[in-house]
């Protein structure tokens, strides 16, 4: 909300502190939470605390970190896109295509994926902008819309028969670490940078604080909106193509429930679906509490109903947590 | 487009006067839906002769719904269910499906859209045994003979058949291939079911765990389900690799599931060295299995699925021949039998040499 304030040169020293404070005590939960959580798998599996086995839960978080990055942007901006599952899955099953049925190189497929993410991020913000749909029903009607075309050009079959060198992104390792941790560590330090230390951050917090605001203080705001859907949606098929490249194939039903994940973990780690909140280290923090009690349960040889129940009590318990803290913020301020 | 849902209504195929209109009507939607539509002047004889009740036999519509789009093994089905329509002749097939297994209401409201849209059968797969009951019954209820195909409802009313793989017998197969695969001594192994609360993985599970207690020497130290979804096969098999590392089988119940535990077998470098049983027999199973990445494929023939569904429905429909069960049955495929011609015909069924009868 700093940034509001700056938008609307309306600045008082008390809003800027508190909103500081609220905002590091939001991710102070989540993340003691990932902590406990953390230390008490080590104790209740041997095998928890190992570098494979960490690894392995940055890997299987990778595309899912990745995703809830982008989901993050849209929620500050006090919007929502449902499309991220069936656009990931497009923009991998077409990386998958150029690789097997045009014969390019995986970087070209992965160009390729990137940029259908994009454009169906450019789909959604001019919905949103230009045609003044909500958010919630502009990206409903891209996640059928980018699902059907997804049957319709696989023909409702995997793309199977992919070779080695497709596995790159998803299975691939720099200096030992696996490149799919690489990326999201890429993506979340870019888009972390970009949301807090420019002014397109700062436009996009505004945005989301109050548009009306944003708009009379002079910023663009249909073109960054727009914007923020496009790099959300790069983002998405970025991830869709390292989950394709997981499994060595472009499955047409991945995704399918994405969206519900990602939006857990941005509001886990403090992402306000009124706008105006949220921060990238918060929504990482989220994706790995949820990505831990999975991980553990299967561990510990806990059953998936379980695990479910689990992760809503974390969201009911963040959230509210994060609502107790501001009202006393607010109540003393 | 072939998935969409189809709301448009049909005159009742068993009037006369209609019949022109409606095959006007199935082969300008043919384009659209993927359909099949053939017409036949001589078999329109032979099956009026055969009609018990006097109706012209006139052109069938049949909806045929898998669990969900999107599976090699639907595609199959669907192929079955097409070429049975084809040879009957006369017979359109409209082929619809959710784009999840999970979507069980969806399924539901499927369903009763060709209750709506009154088709002359229908021929599908329960996502959910319980759930899809009242469907079934509705359909009857609204005099629309129903045919099961992979998976049935509970209850299964009587007059309702169900086309299947004996799942349980099948699965305890599974179980003693995996012991005969693993041999002596004391081993680890790990199930990956698919979708907890569906009939057909329930019944795989017991299957599969039935077979197990008859091997002393094999525990079960893993079991977490995979929803169907490759990369979450992968991710529970690579976290039960973690916790066991002396694992030494692992049984995975349908395609993704099989696909995402080799993809986690062969991550962790252990190829080879754990023994896969998997069901199904999508492309990149097949190749799993001649690599050796996967030991033995317990393979279905869904084809035979959509095969027997249309044609006993549309028999039903002109004949009146009473529909009943029948086992589709399974093909086990290990490396030693998987070029022979047999393991052909199941895994590349066509119409010109259907793996049936």
């Amino acid at each position: 909300m700093t940034t509001v304030e700056r938008a609307d040169e309306a600045v008082r020293p008390g809003d800027w502190l508190r909103e500081r404070l609220s905002n590091a005590l939001s991710e102070f939960t989540a993340a003691a939470a990932l902590i406990v959580l953390f230390v008490a798998l080590s104790f209740a599996s041997p095998h928890f605390l190992t570098a494979d086995n960490l690894f392995n839960i940055g890997a299987q978080t990778a595309v899912i970190a990745i995703i809830a990055t982008a989901q993050t942007m849209v929620i500050i901006t006090k919007g929502i896109d449902l499309s991220v599952g069936s656009v990931a899955a497009l923009a991998g099953v077409v990386g998958a295509m150029t690789v097997r049925d045009l014969g390019f190189s995986v970087w070209t497929a992965t160009l390729v994926a990137i940029v259908i993410g994009a454009l169906a991020g450019l789909v959604n913000g001019l919905l949103v902008t230009a045609a003044r749909i909500p958010p919630f029903i502009a990206t409903l009607g891209m996640m059928s819309a980018a699902r059907g075309l997804v049957f319709i050009i696989t023909g409702a079959v995997g793309v199977y028969g992919l070779p080695e060198s497709f596995q790159l992104l998803g299975n691939g390792e720099i200096a030992g670490i696996p490149f799919a941790i690489v990326l999201t560590g890429l993506v979340a330090i870019g888009i972390a940078f970009l949301l807090s230390q420019t002014q397109f951050g700062q436009y996009t917090y505004a945005m989301g604080s109050n548009l009306e605001a944003a708009r009379r203080s002079g910023i663009s705001v249909g073109r960054h909106l727009t914007t923020v859907y496009v790099i959300a949606g790069v983002l998405v098929g970025l991830g869709g193509m390292i989950a394709a490249s997981r499994v060595n194939s472009g499955q047409p039903n991945y995704g399918i429930a994405l969206e519900l994940d990602v939006i857990a973990a941005a509001v886990i780690g403090g992402a306000s679906l009124f706008g105006g909140q949220g921060r990238i280290i918060g929504t990482l923090i989220g994706a790995f509490l949820i990505a831990l009690v999975r991980n553990g349960a299967v561990l510990l040889d806990i059953s998936i109903h379980v695990q479910m129940v689990i992760v809503g009590l974390i969201i009911w318990a963040a959230v509210y947590f994060d609502q107790y803290r501001r009202r006393r913020l607010e109540s003393r301020g | 487009m072939a998935h969409s849902i189809k709301t448009r209504r049909r005159p009742p195929a068993r009037r006369r006067h209609a019949a022109a209109l409606t095959v006007l009507v199935a082969t300008t939607v043919l384009g659209a839906c993927g359909g099949v539509e053939v017409r036949d002047g001589n078999d329109d004889q032979a099956t009026e002769a055969a009609d018990p009740s006097g109706d012209a036999p006139g052109p069938l519509e049949l909806a045929v719904l898998p669990k969900a789009v999107g599976h090699e093994f639907w595609t199959t089905v669907r192929a079955g269910a097409e070429c049975a329509a084809e040879q009957a002749g006369d017979v359109t097939v409209e082929w619809d499906g959710v784009t999840a297994e999970t979507d069980v209401e969806g399924q539901v409201n499927l369903v009763q859209n060709f209750v709506t849209t009154q088709v002359d059968g229908i021929v599908y797969a329960a996502t959910d045994s319980a759930a899809l009951a009242p469907a079934t019954q509705a359909a009857l209820d609204a005099g629309i003979p129903v045919a099961m195909i992979d998976s049935g409802t509970e209850p299964q009313p009587d007059e309702v058949p169900l086309y299947a793989t004996d799942n349980r017998a099948a699965a305890v197969e599974a179980a003693n291939l995996l012991a005969e695969e693993l041999g002596e001594g004391e081993h680890d192994v790990a199930l990956i079911e698919f979708q907890p609360g569906s009939q057909t993985n329930t019944e795989r599970v017991e299957g599969f765990t039935e077979g197990l207690a008859q091997h002393d020497n094999l525990t079960l130290v893993g079991q977490q389900p995979s929803h169907s979804d490759v990369n979450e096969a992968r991710r529970v098999t690579e976290d039960i690799l973690t916790a066991n590392p002396d694992l030494a089988g692992i049984f995975a119940a349908n395609e993704p599931s099989v696909l995402g535990a080799a993809q986690a077998v062969e991550a962790a470098g252990l190829s080879g060295e754990i023994v896969i049983i998997g069901w199904d027999a999508a492309p990149d199973e097949v190749a799993g299995l001649r690599s050796g990445q996967i030991s033995a494929l317990v393979v279905q023939n869904p084809f035979n699925m959509g095969y027997l569904g249309v044609t006993n429905m549309v028999n039903h429909l002109r004949e009146g021949t009473p529909l009943e069960s029948a086992d589709t049955g399974v093909t086990f495929l290990t490396q030693e039998n998987v070029d022979t011609d047999e393991a052909a015909a199941i895994l590349e069924p066509s119409c010109d040499n259907p793996p049936v009868g």
